[in-house]
């Protein structure tokens, strides 16, 4: 089957398959081995095993049967107070079904719950956590009411290391019958920034063209640009040669489809890379959030990045 | 295998004796429990406010075992409206004193997070209940200020606190010994420091650490995963001892704190950490707030746009541009602290959210999308807030509560004035209340098997009220709506 969404079809089922949170999943399974699982709060960038982790604690705990007690409520469903009061304390009440110890009601994206909604959880949480845990996820927990927090345990998921991603991504290509080159996997690593959802995405849309993967297709097909342009283009520009790296930046934009959104976030990365005075490297963040900031408020995104240009071939030449 | 339970309900105390801690707010609970056994006192409800899991719960149910009294309780999980609440708390709490000698106590949890629309006057029948009530009423909040001026003068206010350490250490000890689990050195103080007084996460953590061990050393205690003080302190100094940007920057990466909190930390030790050894400003601070105002205007844009992209900016510049901004090196140990403001970071936060809700509720009440809300017409409305003459029109067709009116109006608390325009509204919304008596109509959504009260009333009534009932409900048109006020434009 071609079509199926390749994040769906990989996702994990158990927490063995869940990669680079080792610390996070080792705790869980003894959570999972003395069938005793406190309320969980998972906090972290999205793309890293959140949800995933989740699903394989119930698929765990629970068997084949592990819809029947779990539950979910995710940020596309209705999440005011009254679902609260209704909904989730209605299916925390009742039993739990088959011959499981308890049910798991997974809200994820707990931060998109307002305040009044997330108070309205706390009584719930305690009074039938007999039958019924809760699991949490957010991106940060800050963002959590500190009387929810104190009901839970709290695991921090970590942007995936370039290891896990590639780790990942060969054991699609294997599944798939793909070849992806070694510079194809750095290419992956790069465009994916730790969010696994990201690198499979990459893989899969490269896969739709041909089966061996290399770091062109990769960067073609994401639309991004090889760091290595990026840093020539800077380099040029900060060694004071505004009308090449204005031509540079013609063919990112023009030839290869960058829009300017693409470009500052590039702009962003590369700019750690490149050796300069510590204090210029913050006049310049500055000069680009300015420019980020006026592009999405919806200047023109040319004039804005030729203008980041000239201020670098200035700044160069200092 | 059987479940094994939660040790925080497991060890939930029972007894008043063993709520641990906050000795003084207990006592005065005892106090007012002794005036029970005279006949009705004066004050007829508490209120038990202060933080999260230092007992106050607890200490409720607790005060009710002990004298045998039944408990009845409603909390933020139940809807509460005017109409439920004279149901349910009212209707127990004038139970006839010939019908035995046991009392009973109303448990109202929760009691500041009343929901403006969906509890609609809860508020103002919680007061109600209490003049009229002949039984011992517990309210328990976390902001006490968040409960009307009026509600508050009609209860005994007892303050709990964050339980000291030695306090909390004893605790989680007793619980070691009743579960078997021994502990190596450091290890209960390491729990007990990361959870800042809350008991209920120090059990939860002590619990999730010791899951399928029986020994437990500091290294274990890995699920605490709430940055503690020294993650902090680390990532800070690097920002203010170090020189590199890109360091300092990365370090921030370890921390689970938005740069919306983290600015506040470096702000609070700024001043301190590059003062000149004579203690005069150095020109170090100045480059360094031009930094962090840059930081801190990136904030604002996130705030307004919902643009979270620019966050990366924010976070860049408040670390590394800070690192970057010193000439001289501040050598020597300066002691760093936590953001002053840092104790009403609950506060603030929810100031955030506030916002949201507020432009939440301008947007339902002028039918505009949320987002133009945000700056005009909530910068109208502050000052509609200020003018006496449309205050309480306003703070009522918004429904606003007390914190929202002190938001808009810029004010840092709550005043007097605040609480009498609040009231005042309120005041309004139950006399429309009382007009359209539909808010008894709506039956609410039945509470299956918990409440045996909800089946009690409903037992007794009259089917052909019901009919009625539903048939005056279609004619009538939402309440919320029926009367035009100056801002109905
Ligand atoms: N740590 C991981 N190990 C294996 N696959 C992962 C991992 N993290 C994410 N994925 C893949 O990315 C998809 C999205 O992950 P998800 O768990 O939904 O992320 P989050 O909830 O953290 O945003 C999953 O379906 C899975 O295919
Ligand atoms: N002062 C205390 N003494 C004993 N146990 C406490 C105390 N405070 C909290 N706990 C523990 O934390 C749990 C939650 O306490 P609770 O009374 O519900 O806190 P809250 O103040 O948030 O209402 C209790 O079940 C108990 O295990
Ligand atoms: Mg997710
Ligand atoms: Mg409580």
């Amino acid at each position: 089957m071609k079509e199926e969404i390749w994040i769906e079809k990989y996702r994990p089922y158990r927490l063995e398959d869940v990669v680079g949170q080792s610390d996070t999943i080792e705790r869980l399974r003894s959570y999972i081995k003395t069938n005793n699982l406190p309320h969980l709060l998972f906090s972290g960038p999205p793309g890293v095993g959140k949800t995933a982790t989740a699903v394989s604690i119930a698929r765990e705990l629970f068997g084949d049967d592990w819809r029947e007690n779990f539950t979910e409520l995710n940020a596309s469903d209705e999440r005011g107070i009254d679902v609260v009061r209704t909904k989730i304390k209605n299916f925390a009440k009742t039993s739990p079904i088959g011959g499981a110890d308890f049910k798991i009601i997974f809200l994820d994206e707990a931060d998109a719950l307002t305040p009044d909604a997330q108070s309205a959880l706390r009584r719930t949480m305690e009074r039938y956590t007999n039958n019924c845990r809760f699991i949490l996820s957010c991106n940060y927990s800050s963002k959590i009411i500190e009387p929810i927090q104190s009901r839970c345990a709290v695991y921090r998921f970590r942007p995936l290391s370039d290891d896990a991603i590639g780790k990942r991504c060969r054991h699609i290509a294997e599944k798939e019958g793909l070849d992806i080159a070694d510079d194809g996997i750095e290419a992956i690593k790069y465009v994916a920034e730790g969010d696994m959802r990201k690198a499979i995405n990459a893989v899969q849309a490269a896969s739709m063209f041909d089966t061996s993967i290399h770091a062109d297709s990769i960067y073609r097909i994401t639309a991004t640009a090889h760091p290595e342009e990026i840093k020539a283009l800077l380099e040029s520009a900060l060694g004071g040669n505004f009308v090449s790296s204005r031509k540079k930046l013609d063919d990112l934009m023009v030839l290869r489809g960058l829009s300017g959104e693409d470009v500052v976030g590039q702009v962003y990365r590369s700019l750690f890379d490149i050796d300069m005075p510590a204090r210029k490297l913050v006049s310049i963040v500055d000069v680009l959030g300015e420019i980020d900031f006026r592009i999405t408020e919806g200047a023109d995104e040319r004039i804005q990045l030729d203008a980041l240009l000239a201020h670098l071939s200035i700044e160069g030449e200092k | 295998m059987t479940i094994a339970q939660d040790w925080a309900e497991k060890y939930r105390p029972t007894k008043l004796a063993d709520v641990v801690g906050n000795n003084k707010p207990l006592q005065a609970l005892r106090d007012w429990k002794e005036e029970w056994e005279h006949g009705v006192p004066e004050k007829k409800a508490v209120i038990l406010s202060g933080p999260a899991g230092v007992g106050k719960t607890s200490a409720a149910h607790a005060l009710g075992n002990e004298m045998g009294w039944e408990i009845i309780e409603m909390n933020a999980s139940d809807q509460r409206t005017a109409g439920i609440i004279e149901k349910v708390a009212g209707s127990a709490s004038r139970m006839s004193t010939l019908t035995g000698i046991q009392k009973r106590l109303i448990i109202l949890d929760e009691a500041d997070n009343m929901h403006g629309s969906a509890d609609r006057g809860g508020t103002r029948a919680i007061t109600n209940v209490i003049k009229k009530s002949n039984q011992p009423i517990i309210l328990i909040a976390n902001d006490l200020y968040a409960l009307s001026s009026t509600l508050r003068s009609h209860c005994v206010n007892i303050k709990f606190n964050s339980i000291p350490q030695r306090s909390i250490l004893p605790a989680l000890k007793k619980i070691c010994k009743m579960e078997g689990i021994m502990c190596g050195t450091g290890v209960l103080e390491k729990i007990a420091e990361n959870t800042g007084g809350d008991l209920r996460s120090a059990i939860k953590d002590l619990q999730a650490t010791a899951t399928d061990k029986k020994e437990i050393e500091v290294v274990d205690v890995t699920t605490a995963e709430r940055d503690t003080k020294e993650s902090i302190f680390k990532v800070l100094t690097k920002v203010f001892k170090g020189r590199e940007p890109i360091e300092a920057y990365r370090a921030t990466f370890s921390l689970d704190e938005t740069p919306e909190d983290l600015i506040q930390w470096v702000d609070e030790n700024l001043p301190n950490q590059y003062l000149n050894k004579d203690e005069k400003l150095s020109e170090d601070i100045t480059a360094a707030y031009h930094n962090l105002s840059r930081a801190d205007t990136y904030l604002g844009r996130v705030r307004l746009r919902q643009n979270y992209g620019l966050w990366r900016y924010a976070g860049f510049l408040l670390s590394g541009g800070t690192a970057v901004a010193k000439k001289h090196s501040h050598s020597g140990f300066r002691k760093l602290q936590p953001p002053s403001m840092w104790r009403r970071m609950g506060q603030l936060r929810s100031k955030r959210n506030m916002r949201d809700n507020i432009a939440a509720k301008v947007g339902l009440h002028c039918n505009e999308p949320i987002r133009d809300c945000r700056i005009d017409l909530l910068r109208m409305y502050g000052l509609l807030l200020k003018n006496e003459d449309y205050a309480v029109d306003a703070a009522y067709s918004l429904e606003l509560d007390v914190d929202e009116i002190a938001y808009l109006t810029e004010s840092k608390r709550v005043t007097k004035k605040i609480q009498k325009i609040y009231d005042a509204s309120r005041e309004m919304m139950h006399e429309k209340e009382d007009e359209d008596i539909d808010v008894f109509m709506h039956a609410p959504e039945k509470d299956r098997g918990q409440s045996t009260l909800d089946s009690m009333f409903s037992e007794g009534k009259d089917p052909a009220e019901e009919n009625q009932m539903d048939g005056k409900e279609k004619d009538n048109p939402k309440p919320a709506k029926s009367q035009k006020t100056l801002f109905d434009f």
